[in-house]
């Protein structure tokens, strides 16, 4: 990885924060899905990125957006679990001749058929934490599962779309 | 201490990860109004919980003292009882008064019994007061239920009671409904049931009617409840009803009785022994 690709990794982790909090804090679809882009920095992270280093960034970026939200802690709980949950995640999706030692997360390396369901865990992990944190009672268990579903489903569209366009590099 | 460090070393992703979600759950609590409303309540509905438990063990752990003294005031009240009760005015034209030696000559003492036989033939109790509280042999012993004995002998400390269950110790009773007297005595078995003795077959016996300590009785003060009559029968040419009485006090279960001192029993004694000897 070089200081250009390094440089661009950064830059886009900016955009995406300053885009979620400035444009997408107050936007809901039908008041259950809710788009979280700022992710992207978790989901795009290069595969031999170290964990601890990981750890401490989702820290970082969630303690950020938890200031912009008013919801302290709660983002950055999500995703630091999130974070920890990665190294899982790509163990349980291991293709059959295993990954590819320069491959990075992309649509168009991976394929959709290992992309899509790996974005779906961490989108629904993420997600379902965060609701189920911010409801903070059981009984509303049902509605932060729909919340969860619909918003990791509009996450899926729009990062597929992100995907599609970064294709062509 | 270096292998400490080593598994500190090898661990430090999780550790590193553990951490950083305590501090995010510290803050969930601590900086949201809600969530921190939701740990406050939650945990004082712990607390609460907690300490009502251990408040319902403690009382139970103090029920023994309570019912001590629960015990003392019930004799106070007792011999209130019998005081009152002995000023009734009987339904008589006579220009008759209770004097004030006769309203006063009960006074009931709330004792422990800490040994107790229910299943000999002859039963006797054990009881935690003796001289030293006043009390001397031959004064009556009740439960909160009915009648229970008669106290055999003391020590300074403790005395020994002569249990109703005891073939040779009787109690003079009377029928409540119907004033009938008799006598009450233990056959020596079954230690919820008695015989009334003495109730001629000519007077009337009715099964449920309550069976009272009588009014001639050296021991018992008048109208202690003995027990209720249970089974009325007639053996062909007696001269008596065979009357099983149900007893009142559940021996089994004892544990404290009142011993009733009568301040007159000396004087009534005396007089009795005054009696001329018939022949």
């Amino acid at each position: 990885m070089n200081v250009n690709v390094n440089f661009k990794w950064f830059f886009s982790v900016v955009f995406a924060i300053a885009i979620q909090v400035l444009f997408l804090r107050d936007i809901a679809i039908a008041n259950v899905a809710f788009c979280f882009i700022y992710i992207w920095f978790l989901v795009k992270a290069p595969m031999q990125t170290n964990t601890w280093i990981l750890l401490v960034g989702s820290m970082f970026v969630g303690w950020l957006i938890d200031i912009f939200y008013n919801t302290h802690g709660m983002h950055a709980f999500a995703c630091v679990l999130v974070a920890w949950l990665r190294p899982v995640y790509f163990r349980i999706l291991t293709p059959a001749n295993g990954y590819d030692e320069r491959s990075s997360i992309s649509l168009a390396e991976m394929k959709w058929l290992w992309f899509f369901p790996y974005l779906f865990l961490m989108l629904m992990s993420h997600h379902l934490l965060l609701f189920i944190l911010e409801a903070g009672d059981w009984t509303l268990l049902g509605f932060s599962l729909l919340k969860a579903l619909s918003s990791s489903l509009l996450g899926m569209a729009v990062f597929g779309i992100l995907e599609f366009f970064n294709r062509h590099e | 201490m270096i292998q400490l460090f080593q598994f500190l070393a090898r661990q430090r992703v999780i550790l590193l990860f553990l951490l950083l979600e305590l501090v995010n759950v510290w803050a969930v609590f601590k900086y949201n109004a809600y969530q921190h409303s939701l740990y406050f309540n939650t945990t004082n509905q712990w607390a609460a919980s907690i300490l009502s438990t251990t408040q319902e063990v403690k009382t139970y752990h103090q029920l023994r003292i309570v019912n001590g003294t629960l015990a003392q005031e019930n004799a106070r009240l007792r011999t209130e009882l019998l005081r009152l009760k002995s000023q009734q005015q009987p339904l008589t034209k006579l220009p008759y008064y209770v004097s004030e030696a006769m309203l006063n000559r009960y006074q009931a003492v709330a004792t422990r019994v800490i040994d107790q036989s229910t299943r000999m033939s002859q039963n006797y109790l054990t009881i935690d007061k003796g001289r030293a509280d006043g009390i001397l042999p031959g004064m009556a012993v009740i439960s909160s239920t009915g009648v229970v004995g008669k106290v055999m002998s003391c020590t300074e400390n403790l005395a020994l009671v002569v249990s109703i269950l005891h073939t040779s110790n009787s109690v003079s009773a009377k029928l409540k409904r119907s004033g009938e007297l008799g006598y009450i005595k233990w056959p020596g078995f079954q230690s919820e049931v008695a015989d009334m003795m003495d109730v001629s077959k000519y007077k009337k016996v009715v099964k449920g009617d309550t069976v009272v300590t009588s009014d001639y009785n050296a021991v018992f003060p008048p109208n202690i409840p003995i027990g209720i009559v249970a089974k009325v029968g007639l053996e062909k040419d007696d001269t008596f009803h065979d009357i099983k009485v149900m007893l009142f006090t559940q021996f089994s279960t004892l544990q404290y009785v009142y011993v009733i001192k009568n301040r007159l029993a000396g004087q009534q004694a005396q007089l009795e022994t005054t009696k001329p000897k018939s022949e």
